[in-house]
């Protein structure tokens, strides 16, 4: 049975036989250090790299899905260098300031709002005027999945805020919190339908809900405050007819009733370091849900390729019955990760292909 | 005799009220309680609930912070008295250096760790985000640190932690440096893996688990 990446993705989402279970990676899933050590002499870094070597990566993986975005009109802006690195700092297009110290993940320098009044007249950009060229190049050029990354409230919430403050004002502001998570998820759903319009196979919300023991808030709150703005979104991404995979570190047993409410089609993250076991996930869920993911981060980074290939094969073996499974990392394959474990865990899942 | 009392202020670090906690623990301080007592008693009492309620997922995070933004600011304000009772002769626990490792920009989690640990006594360096290993190899040193607390929240950058193990074991003069590891993605495995003395799973713990070996 021949299938392209793209029909084997949909397949699996729609709970049908493929002739392999797909595997691939969400958002831009690989670091660049990584993508150069696989397709290494073929690394371009002229305007076109990004397209040639993630196209080429995926091709030497045999992976089936491709991320992209709806691209902001305007390039960050340039608008100082941080005092105690040096790096230089750039104000993106939802207002915030950011850096990347040496080494190191972004730091966000200057929040969108110091004070909940801030917060009430923040207004995010006009998601109309953003493109979705990348997206309909992928979808024309090559036969991915293209999956649409867009964000919701929550995740997107706090990296525009600061994880702190975001966290201690849903205690105490929860009325201006609950506009912020409207105007956010308002634009996203823009987002999706730009990605829609550019011929998108399905919109990923990544939304990070989470930590490895438990939800970041109570889930009464989000149950309250935020659940029903998600089930809008979703709801509007289905009206564009398309699938919502929902991607969100952490333990989310609390919250699977929640999700499945509303009307998300996948999951995605499904770490096992957070007791996500996509197994037994898909004993009580399966027949709702499609899972994706769960393949350890730290195997990646510390094991074998033989025993990330025993791992992958154990895992497929444990999950492909009825469809619904995608496979991939539990979290962005990050240069740590060691190429030759990748590779094994991509050809655990090649090799099965009928 | 004021009438506030060391329950009220254990209610007020659980509900997080940064806006009247000082105002009890200096009615407390008036009615003669030692510093200590008001710590102990009191401010620890009420973090103790904290963490128990935070483990079982009647607390999260969000009231979490705000009581260690309580605990912070009563700590704060009883820091003078607690110096001057130290200098008449209550023994104060070891030293400990506290940090993010390299590549990490978080400092959640290892916030309030330093928060919990100065509230129990001990006495804590804190080299703050993104450190090298060299740089706690120095600061142990240079503050004579008994313990080393490091933290990380991304599975990427807790390969690090490794790193500074090595560079603090490298050093001969450091080799009674007991090391404790902790952050979301940290494991008991993956701590005895990379050669830690200790791990922490929360912060509420991580009091516990230097205690534990304060007294080895």
């Amino acid at each position: 049975m021949s299938m392209t990446s793209r029909e084997r993705v949909n397949a699996a989402l729609n709970h049908q036989p493929t002739n392999r279970v797909p595997v691939g990676e969400i958002g831009g899933g690989y670091v660049e250090e990584f993508v150069q050590a696989i397709i290494g002499d073929a690394y371009r870094t002229d305007d076109d790299g990004y397209y040639h070597n993630h196209k080429l990566l995926r091709e030497t993986l045999r992976a089936d899905i491709i991320g992209a975005r709806a691209l902001s009109p305007v390039p960050d802006q340039l608008v100082g260098t941080h005092p105690d690195w040096g790096t230089p700092v750039y104000r993106n297009f939802w207002g915030s300031e950011v850096t990347n110290p040496p080494e190191a993940t972004q730091q966000l320098v200057k929040p969108i709002a110091e004070t909940p009044e801030d917060l009430e007249k923040w207004e995010p950009p006009d998601w109309r005027t953003f493109s979705g060229d990348a997206i309909a190049r992928w979808k024309q050029e090559t036969d991915f999945f293209v999956m649409a990354t867009t964000n919701a409230g929550f995740d997107l919430g706090y990296e525009l805020l600061g994880f702190e403050k975001f966290m201690m004002w849903t205690v105490l502001e929860p009325i201006v919190m609950r506009g912020y998570y409207e105007k956010l998820i308002e634009t996203n759903i823009g987002f999706a339908r730009i990605a829609a319009a550019a011929g998108a196979d399905g919109i990923l919300i990544a939304d990070d809900l989470a930590y490895n023991s438990g939800p970041f808030v109570d889930p009464n709150y989000l149950r309250q405050d935020y659940f029903p703005l998600l089930k809008k979104q979703v709801s509007a991404i289905h009206d564009l007819g398309l699938p919502v995979i929902m991607h969100s570190d952490g333990d989310l047993h609390l919250l699977m009733d929640d999700l499945l409410d509303c009307g998300i089609d996948g999951l995605q993250s499904c770490d096992p370091n957070a007791n996500m076991d996509i197994p037994e996930l898909k004993q009580q869920y399966g027949d709702r849900l499609t899972f994706m993911g769960n393949i350890d981060i730290n195997l990646l980074a510390q094991g074998s390729p033989e025993e990330v290939g025993r791992v992958t094969r154990e895992l497929i073996q444990n999950s492909r019955k009825k469809g619904g499974f995608i496979l991939s990392a539990s979290n962005v394959v990050t240069k740590y990760c060691k190429p030759d474990n990748v590779l094994a865990m991509y050809r655990a899942v090649t090799e099965t292909e009928l | 005799m004021t009438t506030v009392t060391f329950d009220q202020i254990a209610q007020s670090v659980i509900n997080g009220a940064t806006g009247t906690i000082t105002k009890q623990v200096d009615a407390l301080l008036e009615g003669g309680f030692t510093a200590r007592e008001i710590l102990n008693q009191g401010l620890m009492a009420g973090m103790a609930v904290v963490g128990d309620r935070f483990r079982r997922n009647e607390m999260y995070l969000p009231q979490v912070l705000l009581s260690a933004q309580a605990m912070k600011s009563a700590v704060d304000f009883l820091k003078p008295k607690l110096l001057e009772e130290s200098e008449e002769g209550q023994k104060a626990h070891g030293k400990v250096v506290v940090g993010t490792v390299k590549g990490d920009m978080h400092d959640i989690g290892k916030n309030l760790v330093k928060i919990m640990l100065a509230g129990a006594g001990f006495e804590v360096i804190d080299l703050g985000t993104n450190v090298s290993p060299q740089n706690f190899v120095e600061a142990v040193r240079a503050n004579q640190a008994k313990y080393v607390g490091l933290s990380a929240l991304l599975s990427s950058t807790m390969q690090n932690m490794k790193a500074v193990i090595d560079a603090i074991r490298h050093e001969p003069d450091l080799d009674e440096v007991r090391i404790i590891i902790g952050g979301a993605p940290v494991s008991r495995e993956f701590a005895e893996a990379i050669g830690a003395d200790g791990y922490a799973p929360n912060a509420a713990s991580a009091v516990d688990v230097f205690k534990g070996m304060e007294a080895d």
